[in-house]
């Protein structure tokens, strides 16, 4: 019972990782709509939005890290 | 209760190997006698009854000791599987060294540990699958302990002190002879990138200073961003230990330097570093509320650019390891031909490892800003900055 305790719970917490996609397609829109505007600036932008991107991802990781906790460390 | 095995005087003098029944049967066991090749090899001569004895308990002790574990570490199995299970790992046999071995795996490791998987082996069972948390077990090199305290020199020291050789070797083969070519090779290449990156960052994040106290910043910022951005790809050697993989290891750089930028701020500012608290333009009666609130967000900056980067690297690091273990199932899965289908396993891998080591590089370079921002608010307060275009 506990294996599919765990199970369960690792699956639950993977949902979190919907809104860190939807998070990252929003940064990545962003650049778009801004380098459309001003393509001068499209290195700067990137680079913005790698920053962006990198922040975004360590949200989904925390989501993961906890499936992999709740998967892994109960006996 | 443990069940223990059932044995008389007899059997305790003779040297005869004993297997017994199970207890629950309440019948009289009967002492099938097996003489064994051990028993001529612990003791060449069966006449002599004592040190036979010495051994034969020893045996017992160990046998049940190890029928102890095993009922503790089989938790919902019925105590005849685990009396069967203690009897299929010992074997019943004589060998103190062997039994002690055992015991002592049983111990330490629990679980995960080798004499367990045989046990489930032997019981017909699939073994338990191991971790992926298992590749961040920090094990002690050199055992030092003052007391309670613990100064061991472990893993994540030895990895630390190979990043930091590898590190002063790189910037000592570029400077040799005075300082290399005007045309830079590779190395010098990347020397001089970090070399320009960190007063860059001084010079963009912490505005509203002159040229001489921004740059007392620079020493502080180098060795911060030298940390992450060589230390996280360096988890990527193939068995190697993922140093920045560790809360406490990121938690203690980023809170020792959280605690230097807040005496920083006092210093700079003296008590005029509490105004940091209120926004302006916050009418007087929401002030109070609007402080306290406050306070709560500056505190959880110490932790939050250590969270980032552990999180990323352990996060990181196990899904690699779980998804290569598919990879090598699937290498692995066709009995008649291995590695005959060993390019998409391949591409698997290398898709997971080179996002690995992008968000490494990247995960440095983000810990590091996000750390120098929060500088440029104890310094400035919430002063705004002209910015003059050139």
């Amino acid at each position: 019972m506990l294996e599919g305790a765990k199970s369960i719970g690792a699956g639950a917490a993977t949902i979190a990782l919907a809104g860190a996609a939807i998070g990252i397609g929003n940064v990545f829109s962003s650049l778009i709509h801004s380098v459309a505007r001003n393509p001068s600036l499209a290195k700067q932008l990137f680079g913005y939005a790698i920053l962006g991107f990198a922040l975004t991802e360590a949200i989904a990781l925390f989501a993961l890290m906890m499936a992999f906790l709740i998967l892994s460390v109960f006996q | 209760m443990p069940i223990f095995h059932h044995f008389d005087e007899n059997s305790l003098n003779s040297n005869q190997t004993y297997t017994t029944k199970s207890f629950t049967s309440k019948s009289e066991p009967e002492p099938t006698t097996t003489m064994t090749i051990n028993d001529y090899a612990i003791n060449p001569s069966i006449a002599s009854g004592a040190q036979a004895q010495a051994l034969n308990e020893r045996a017992v002790e160990l046998w049940a000791g190890i029928h102890d574990v095993l009922g503790e570490l089989m938790v919902n199995r019925s105590p005849d599987e685990v009396l069967r299970a203690a009897e299929a790992v010992h074997e019943s046999s004589n060998e103190i060294a062997f039994l002690e071995c055992l015991l002592n795996d049983l111990h330490i490791n629990g679980v995960e540990s080798e004499a367990f998987a045989e046990t489930l082996f032997l019981m017909g069972q699939a073994p338990t699958i191991p971790s992926p948390l298992k590749q961040f077990s920090i094990l002690p090199l050199i055992p030092m302990n003052i007391g309670h305290l613990y100064f061991s020199f472990t893993n994540p020291s030895l990895f630390m002190l190979f990043t930091l050789g590898l590190v002063l070797l790189l910037v000592h083969f570029v400077t040799k002879n005075g300082g290399g070519n005007s045309v830079p090779n590779a190395w010098q290449s990347l020397v001089e990138l970090i070399y320009d990156y960190v007063p860059n960052l001084v010079n963009e994040q912490i505005g509203g200073l002159s040229g001489n106290v921004k740059q007392k910043f620079s020493p502080r910022i180098l060795v911060t961003f030298t940390f992450s951005f060589f230390r996280n790809p360096q988890g990527m050697i193939p068995y190697s230990f993922i140093v920045t993989s560790h809360f406490l290891i990121t938690l203690g750089l980023s809170f020792s330097i959280f605690i230097g930028i807040t005496l920083m701020g006092f210093q700079r500012n003296g008590l005029h570093f509490l105004s940091f608290s209120l926004p302006a333009g916050v009418q007087l009666p929401l002030a109070p509320f609007l402080v306290l609130l406050e306070l709560i967000p500056h505190c959880f900056r110490a932790l939050s650019s250590c969270i980032c980067l552990f999180a990323n690297m352990m996060a990181g690091h196990s899904s690699v390891k779980i998804l290569s273990g598919f990879t090598w199932t699937m290498l692995c899965m066709n009995d008649l031909l291995y590695f005959i289908g060993y390019l998409g396993p391949l591409f698997i891998v290398l898709a997971f490892t080179g996002p690995e080591l992008g968000v490494a590089i990247s995960q440095a370079h983000v810990s590091t800003i996000s750390i120098y921002i929060y500088l440029n608010d104890a310094t400035n307060l919430h002063q705004s900055e002209v910015v003059i275009y050139n």
